[in-house]
């Protein structure tokens, strides 16, 4: 019994840790530019694919299994172009539009990264193989977590841990917590927005793509992965709190957690129960457990 | 100006009637998506244009109106279309005044999400009942009575460019009229009001819940009613139909035809059906076109087809104009 | 007594906008509301027409505690209001903005198949509020293309076609050239003669046009009723007036203007 309770919390931590990774882009986003990025799910999915592409072309070339997570990383990082891309080429049109232009750009978006990804993969799904395996499994406290999980795991901790530390005690965090506040000031005062909207894209689309090559190794890479992702994403940030890097990893720690517990006990209702709480939550608390009200 | 819009849509009805004896079959037979889409339409664009609301879950009401006709025709051998469209217009207000109640108190990117929410909660009710409604495989439809007469004998192209398209034809334009009378009414001019400026709306003393749920209820039985003449037309009817993307498919064909106009929608579902029938004709990544196409009209004309549209008449008759002085 | 405020306090979180404010407004009167930027004074129009709630205290309209009921209800009862910074609907046309002031008084604001262009009835009553506001020449025109001037007279417009009881004029001629302003004022008087509205409240930070007008003067500072009298009262009252414009010095030079107008009879 405490087996199967700590093999969902390890796998819904899992889950989480994934979804933060996303979600924490979502956010970043969000709380500088002020837009809901529908296209998350695109880089994650682009993440994914690329990633599947780097670790098995590193297997082929006689690489090992258990330093997988370098092509994996690199895939991400790799990705980090079509941030600038997007976002010079794109995005900046529609900061002075009405929230509902700009919502739809990003669904513009997730089209056209869609046929992308079919023009460079085709629509039947990849995967890599064995790297999953290769990492073993341990035993923690009764139950048995594979290890590529826990390395996943200290990983987004890791990454947290980075962004958290930037934001709070570094002036580019300081830079950034300015322009979500008040982008108006923030130009006032002689900062560059532009520039900062560049960055600060770039590092939330790398999230997603690295949320998206982390992934690989424990499920296939799918035409719909994008769009699913959408809904999880967006569940997370709507019951963290749109804009509160907090949020993303409370909401990310909820959702995993939860699609964990019924994907094991009850299959019939996951997503249906993760959508009820999305609602409750927009009723009770519209601004999520740690947003700030708009 | 308006007689002359009239003209132009007097041409354009004179048109679609004589369309099955001209068209080929299969081009006829998307025309009923577009009528269709258009039903629906008519009631999404109600919130969007002139209530100032964008909804991403319209997709559930398609949903609603579509699996009503399944189980009416399939389950309960219930032929008569009449029936189905009716009872869809029943069960979208039920549904609509319970989720609208909650809805309509937010705005704009809340009410945006709480749409998509309740779209998806009813995909994930549809996907996991699979006793009920065939999960993600879905429900078959058989063929209605139209007025009550059954068309049963007829060939499968008959029926569809004939007694069905004219049908079909016939509901959207008693649609197209009774939205139209709605959006002119005194109703359809508050309704504007608390989407320019709710306070001040209030201040008049127009209670903007309420008005809000209304025109929520009333665009829910619509887009039913389109989604019911949908699933009729396919003959099938799955949850694919109520996932968010089908709802945002809707504010795509919205925005590409231009949501600021009462007829911009329409012409949007004719870009958005046949443009893609065109398309995948010579590439598969029809996809990437629509995104960029939804992108430029993002960026560079809101107003969609329609003020592109309207840009370019203006600009033929300002060109005109100075020419006959002389 | 028309409405009545008594010991209304108003938090903004920490901040306290409104402290124990109590006044009473007759019916037939027209007074103004003078203060400081920050007084208080659109908070309490804010809390007479029901768009917010106060924290303690009660408004009383015609005997009946009304704290709680919102604009609509408010406005059903007799009560209307304008905007500080200008309401308008942007994208209808003057008229329009009217029409649905006489729409929401006719109550058929649920007719959903009605033409409203037929409608006679609407249209005309609609028309007379435009043509006293003299937009005549306009009417057709979207409210987002009009100068602020005409913005705000579109806001109180529409606001008289209710036919209040009481109407509350947040700055009616605020966005408005220093001459025009005593016209704007004509027309509003004109307009509530002629449709009947016998109590006016103004918010209005120019003196000229606060003791051209109104009878009755209540200054408020920093959330607390300051003075509150007649016109004629306030006028000679140095540090009340100081306080409502924000300089003292500005005093003495209201004072002289005053005292030439006297002089000249203005």
């Amino acid at each position: 019994m405490i087996e199967t309770v700590f093999n969902i919390l390890f796998s819904g931590i899992f889950y989480a840790s994934i979804l933060f990774l996303v979600a924490a882009g979502l956010q970043l986003v969000f709380g500088v530019q002020k837009i809901f990025n529908m296209a998350c799910g695109s880089f994650y999915a682009l993440g994914a694919y690329l990633g599947i592409f780097f670790v098995n072309s590193f297997l082929s070339m006689g690489g090992t299994p258990l330093l997988a997570l370098l092509p994996l990383l690199a895939a991400g990082f790799v990705l980090a172009i079509i941030g600038p891309i997007i976002e010079r080429g794109l995005l900046k049109f529609v900061y002075d539009r009405d929230e509902h232009f700009q919502l739809l750009l990003t669904f513009a978006i997730i089209f056209m990264l869609e046929d992308v990804i079919r023009l460079f993969w085709g629509t039947s799904p990849q995967l890599t193989v064995g790297v999953y395996m290769a990492f073993g499994k341990i035993n923690v406290l009764g139950a048995t977590i594979p290890v590529y999980n826990l390395i996943v795991i200290a990983a987004a901790l890791v990454i947290a841990g980075i962004m958290g530390h930037i934001i709070t005690h570094t002036r580019f965090g300081a830079i950034i917590r300015a322009a979500a506040s008040n982008n108006e000031m923030a130009q006032a005062v002689g900062l560059n927005i532009n520039n900062i909207y560049v960055k600060v894209f770039t590092i939330g689309t790398v999230l997603g793509t690295i949320g998206g090559a982390l992934v690989i190794p424990t499920t296939a890479a799918m035409s719909e992965m994008a769009l699913d992702l959408v809904v999880l994403a967006f569940a997370v940030v709507v019951i963290g709190g749109l804009g509160s890097m907090k949020g993303a990893f409370a909401g990310a720690l909820l959702v995993g957690i939860l699609k964990s517990l019924t994907i094991t006990i009850y299959p019939e209702l996951e997503m249906l129960l993760i959508y009820l709480i999305v609602i409750i939550v927009l009723i009770f608390k519209p601004e999520g457990l740690f947003g700030t009200a708009t | 100006m308006k007689k002359r819009w009239n003209i132009i849509l007097l041409l354009i009805l004179a048109f679609a009637l004589v369309w099955p004896y001209v068209g080929p079959d299969y081009q006829v037979y998307l025309s009923l998506s577009l009528f269709s889409y258009s039903i629906a339409l008519l009631g999404f664009n109600l919130l969007l244009k002139y209530v100032g609301l964008l909804s991403f879950g319209h997709a559930l009401f398609i949903g609603l109106g579509g699996y009503t006709t399944a189980f009416l025709t399939s389950e309960f051998h219930i032929p008569h279309m009449e029936f189905s469209i009716i009872l869809s217009i029943l069960i979208c207000a039920i549904v609509a005044t319970t989720v609208g109640f909650i809805c309509v108190r937010y705005v704009k990117i809340y009410f945006a999400m709480l749409t998509l929410a309740f779209g998806m909660l009813f995909h994930s009710v549809l996907m996991k009942t699979y006793h009920l409604t065939g999960g993600d495989e879905g429900m078959a439809l058989e063929r209605p009575y139209l007025l009550g007469i059954d068309f049963s004998s007829m060939g499968t192209i008959e029926f569809f460019s004939g007694p069905f398209y004219y049908y079909n034809l016939g509901i959207l334009i008693i649609a197209t009229i009774i939205m139209w009378r709605i959006v002119h009414s005194p109703f359809g001019l508050c309704l504007q009001s608390i989407r320019d400026n709710p306070d001040k709306a209030k201040s008049l003393g127009i209670g903007i819940r309420k008005y809000r749920l209304y025109a929520f209820i009333i665009s829910g039985c619509f887009t039913g009613v389109g989604g019911a003449l949908m699933a009729t037309a396919t003959g099938h009817m799955d949850p694919g139909m109520v996932f968010w993307v089908h709802s945002a498919d809707l504010v795509f064909m919205t925005l590409v035809g231009g949501f600021t106009n009462f007829f911009g929608p329409m012409l949007g579902s004719l870009i958005f059906i046949y443009l893609r029938d065109i398309i995948t004709s010579f590439t598969e990544y029809w996809r990437f076109i629509f995104g960029a196409l939804l992108a430029v009209i993002v960026i560079l004309c809101p107003g969609g087809a329609m003020e592109a549209l309207t840009n370019f008449f203006k600009l033929l008759v300002g060109k005109t104009k100075p020419g006959e002085k002389i | 007594m028309i409405i009545e405020a008594q010991n209304i306090k108003k938090y903004y979180g920490g901040f306290c906008a409104l402290d124990d404010v109590s006044i009473g407004i007759n019916e037939g009167e027209f007074a103004s509301i003078i203060g400081p930027n920050g007084a208080g004074k659109t908070t309490l129009i804010n809390i007479l027409t029901g768009f917010l709630k106060p924290e303690a205290g009660r408004v009383l309209y015609k005997e009946e505690n009304i704290v709680g009921m919102g604009p609509e209800k408010l406005t059903k009862l007799g009560i209307t209001r304008t905007f500080q910074l200008s309401a308008i609907f942007s994208e209808l046309s003057v008229l329009d903005a009217i029409k649905i002031a006489v729409i929401s008084r006719q109550g058929k604001g649920m007719r959903f198949f009605a033409d409203l262009a037929r409608d006679k009835q609407v249209h005309e009553q609609a028309l007379e509020v435009a043509e006293l506001f003299e937009f005549t020449d306009q009417m057709q025109e979207k409210a987002i293309n009009l100068p602020q001037g005409k913005k705000k007279l579109i806001d109180v417009a529409s606001a008289f076609a209710l036919h209040p009881e009481i109407i509350l004029l947040d700055e009616p001629t605020s966005g408005v050239s220093t001459s025009d302003k005593h016209h704007i004022m004509q027309v509003l008087v004109e307009a509530s003669k002629k449709i009947g509205i016998n109590t006016v409240v103004q918010v209005e930070h120019d003196m000229d046009i606060v003791f051209s007008y109104s009878k009755r003067v209540i200054a408020i500072q920093q959330g607390k009723i300051l003075a509150d009298g007649t016109s004629d009262e306030i006028k000679k009252n140095e540090y009340v007036v100081s306080a409502a414009i924000g300089r003292k010095e500005s005093f003495t030079t209201f004072r002289d203007i005053m005292a030439a107008k006297g002089q000249q009879g203005a």
